[in-house]
């Protein structure tokens, strides 16, 4: 354990806490001493904070950040106003801390029938404020200072401060891509785990992989084989298994999305994590959830009733409802997980088919509302900065926003910082997005070709 | 192979928490619930109103700014402003978090860790000490001490001893973590208390977690007053606030903490971290009901203190059946809780469990036998002090009149049975 720095050291480290026109502190008393927990360390940093900025600042046509500007079905918006317009005030009230009965309850019966197992509602299943925060107690309840946590490149940007924050060692690994065969399109299947890198990076010392299927940001859903790959590793190994699958329902192309959970002797040594904002198409609720084996989600109990303990009882009444309905219509025509994914893929096709004409290459994504694209051929418009400190992809990015108005994620935030400059001619593209915005952002897209052709 | 995974080092012990039992009992009808602080009065209509509305607006149902929407931040500065007489900018100096609760988490998180000690006030809302132990800090505990030796009508016996208080500083001392008004004492820290805290903060450079979560709560004769607003404090305090305190809706989730942004700004790290963003339609139906009374706060009317005159009279009320069963309430000042000494009704409590505090022993019977439930204090205090607090029980006033009527008929039935 690190000894705190004594009196004499702490007056050298003097917090700044006055900056250039920053006023009202220059009369008063100041606080002299380091004022931050050392667990922020290298942590403050987001890139969320600075792209959503640049987006509201400048873009007309957003597909950065990952949510939808089309509406939630409508079933959900009704059961919403029904539910805060009827006289049952108590809806207003705490609910129970690790989740609201209606919601586990058929959250308990959803995924037991999709795991092939009973699962208590109690004991199985715990409600989170949004994925994030599934994942927050996931790293805080397992990961103590010396272990590590293996993460797949690229990854949501958020593992990698969290597995920090719990004091563990991120261990890199990435997908690596394999040139398609002649004339076709990329796809996020052509990225794949190197299965001996992969056994390479378990030790002593590892405590969880971290897997995300359908994957943020390329959209890869991992097949059977290789997530038999990667459970095969955690039980030899004995580690457990986060699984971040908030996209599950977002699979295209008749892909099954197989939830690792399911496979031999990983059961015991995954936490799932599910999200109503992915599947209802309702960011703003952040309601969440972690699904796993008891002897597990007890030590997430104990991490959320010391953190937030109670999620907001609104979301959760209209997300229970919302997911009964789709239970009873489970596998029908009209249920929203059926039809969801069939609008999703011919957005996608749309998005694929609006970057092939101006010369980007899609990587074509199996899952998600994310797509990746190779940017190579408009390099010309952003020069390159030798020895600069930011990936050319980010650079572009935010050339991109200021100068043409789109808005994408440079792929480079989603991998380590030794990494990032790895993959840097790609931006990810969301295209959770209304028919206009997607004309809009190939509108833009066309116009920018013509102008890099005509002279 | 043997599983070997067991839980981190920073939730060893914190398994365990009074809740997890005690609200169980508001599941069943059969019981008159004054426990658990949860309102069954209605939240006011326009609140209510503000939140179905939302539904309508597409964008609202998607993510919105991560340190807090802007039209909460921006009404929470302006409500705050007028309250501290000082300018808060929105976006630096304030954070919204998952209830009070999160503000908590968030403060603790971003600024307390280990090798730090943090001065808890006995008792103490129950969470602060698991929170401040997972932080890897040592909690120090200074109990609030009768000065009326035994006799105690009014919250405002409750005094903490400032010699006492001094010796518990030392260079270590990170923070000390102050509540006002109090629960579950519901003590309103007069500003000569109040200042005795800050000389001593201020003395030993340390900060301030000021949880104000019943701010509005205070009743006749009495004023909240904001330990940030003393000279020296605002850049060493964070105060929280709470939606589900202010608007009768706990359910909602939604708190702020408001500082100066060098403090501020590691909490937004810790958030951005943690859970990134609150959820949007309760933040923008919070925003309106703020900017509703923000425009009414010279007006009696203002909910902000329409709510404490509406439970001012269910609190002397609650303190007139407790008194006709022979107990002796300590009338709080403050918030919507009222503890009482229950060993003076000498209850026959050989049929419990005899490992139990006595306060556990009580509330137990007490539900089993009377269908009525409350909180024992010794949830609410350290080790050491046990003995002290084991004799009272926490009831919570903030009910509609048809349960205190409920919970009237109890008490009077038990004054019929002891006669």
């Amino acid at each position: 354990m690190l000894r705190r720095a004594g009196p004499s050291l702490r007056h050298f480290l003097l917090e700044r806490n006055c900056s250039a026109g920053y006023s009202s502190c220059s009369s008063e008393a100041k606080m002299s001493r380091p004022v931050q927990a050392r667990r922020l360390e290298g942590v403050d940093k987001n890139i969320w904070v600075e792209f959503v900025k640049l987006a509201a600042t400048y873009s007309t046509v957003n597909l950065g950040q990952g949510f939808p500007d089309f509406p939630p079905p409508d079933f959900l918006k009704e059961e919403f106003t029904r539910a805060f317009s009827g006289e049952k005030h108590m809806l207003h009230q705490y609910t129970r801390a690790f989740g609201h009965p209606p919601l586990v309850k058929i959250l308990a019966q959803l995924f037991g029938k999709l795991l092939g197992r009973d699962l208590d509602p109690m004991t199985n299943v715990m409600v989170t404020v949004g994925a994030y925060q599934a994942l927050f107690c996931c790293f805080q309840a397992f990961v103590d200072e010396g272990d590590e946590v293996i993460i797949i490149e690229p990854f949501f940007d958020c593992y990698e401060p969290m597995v920090k924050m719990a004091g563990g060692t991120p261990v890199f690994i990435p997908l690596r891509p394999k040139a398609p065969k002649d004339g076709k399109l990329m796809s996020s299947a052509d990225w794949k785990l190197d299965p001996a890198e992969l056994a390479s990076k378990f030790s002593e010392r590892t405590k969880a992989i971290v897997l995300n299927s359908p994957n943020n940001p390329l959209g890869k859903v991992f097949s059977r084989e290789e997530l038999e790959l990667i459970a095969d590793l955690c039980v030899k190994h004995d580690v457990l298994c986060i699984s971040d699958e908030v996209y599950e329902w977002l699979v295209y192309d008749g892909k099954e999305h197989v939830r690792i959970a399911s496979l031999r002797g990983m059961w015991d040594r995954t936490v799932s994590i599910g999200s109503a904002g992915k599947t209802f198409s309702v960011t703003g609720w952040k309601v969440g959830w972690t699904v796993g084996p008891n002897r597990l989600l007890q030590h997430i109990r104990t991490v959320h009733q010391n953190s937030v303990y109670h999620c907001a009882t609104a979301a959760q009444e209209v997300v229970a409802q919302g997911f009964q309905r789709e239970f009873e219509h489970y596998g029908k025509p009209d249920s929203y997980f059926v039809q969801m994914p069939k609008e999703m893929q011919q957005k996608r096709d749309q998005l694929v088919q609006s970057l092939v004409a101006v010369g980007m290459k899609p990587i074509v994504p199996e899952g998600t509302y994310f797509l990746v694209a190779d940017i190579s051929e408009f390099k010309s418009d952003v020069p390159d900065v030798p020895n600069s400190d930011e990936p050319y992809d980010s650079r572009f990015a935010k050339w991109m926003v200021k100068n043409k108005g789109l808005a994408a994620i440079p792929l480079s935030a989603f991998y380590c910082g030794p990494h990032k400059n790895n993959y840097n001619s790609f931006i990810r593209f969301c295209f959770a997005k209304e028919e206009a915005t997607l004309k809009a952002a190939d509108d833009i897209l066309q116009k920018w070709k013509l102008e890099k052709t005509t002279p | 192979m043997a599983f070997r995974h067991k839980n981190t080092r920073r939730i060893e012990g914190l398994d365990s928490n009074v809740w997890v039992e005690f609200t169980k009992v508001a599941a069943d009808p059969s019981i008159v619930n004054l426990g658990q602080g949860l309102p069954d009065i209605s939240p006011p209509s326009y609140v209510k109103e503000e939140l179905a509305n939302v539904a309508a607006v597409d964008r609202l149902n998607q993510y919105t700014r991560g340190f807090g929407h802007p039209l909460l931040v921006k009404a929470l500065s302006q409500v705050y402003e007028r309250v501290c007489g000082r300018k808060i900018d929105p976006l630096t100096d304030i954070l919204v978090t998952v209830g009070g609760y999160g503000s908590l988490f968030s403060t603790i998180q971003a600024l307390i860790e280990e090798g730090d000690e943090v001065i808890i006030i006995e008792p103490f809302y129950d969470c602060y000490e698991p929170m401040v132990k997972m932080a890897g800090a040592k909690p120090v505990f200074i109990p609030l001490r009768n000065k009326n030796d035994g006799n105690s009508a009014s919250s405002a016996d409750w005094v903490l001893d400032p010699a006492e208080l001094a010796k518990k500083f030392n260079s270590k001392t990170k923070a000390i973590i102050l509540n006002t008004p109090h629960n579950p004492i519901g003590k309103v820290f007069t500003r000569e208390e109040l200042q005795v805290i800050a000389d001593l903060c201020i003395k030993h450079d340390t900060l301030c977690i000021s949880d104000e979560v019943y701010e509005w709560l205070v009743y006749k004769g009495k004023k909240h007053i904001k330990i940030a607003t003393l000279p020296g404090m605002w850049e060493r305090t964070i105060t929280i606030g709470s939606a589900g305190k202010t608007y009768s809706v706990t359910g909602w989730k939604l708190g702020w903490s408001i500082g100066p942004q060098n403090l501020i700004k590691h909490l937004q790290v810790v958030h951005q971290n943690t859970l990134y963003t609150c959820p949007t339609p309760l933040q923008e139906a919070l925003a309106r009901a703020f900017w509703i009374d923000y425009k009414r706060m010279d007006d009696p009317d203002c909910y902000f203190y329409s709510l404490s005159r509406e439970l001012e009279s269910k609190r002397d009320r609650m303190a007139q059946l407790l008194q006709e069963v022979g107990l002796k309430p300590v009338i709080p000042d403050g918030g919507y809780f009222m503890i009482a000494d229950v060993s003076t009704l000498h209850v026959d409590l050989s049929d419990e469990d005899g490992n139990q505090p006595y306060d556990y022993k009580f509330v137990r019977w007490m539900i089993k036998s009377k269908k009525l439930s409350a909180i024992p204090l010794s949830a609410f205090c350290g080790p050491e002090t046990k003995g002290q607090f084991e004799k009272y029980i926490r009831f919570c006033f903030i009910k509609e009149d048809s349960t205190l009527d409920a919970a009237e008929v109890i008490l009077k039935n038990w004054t019929k049975q002891k006669n």
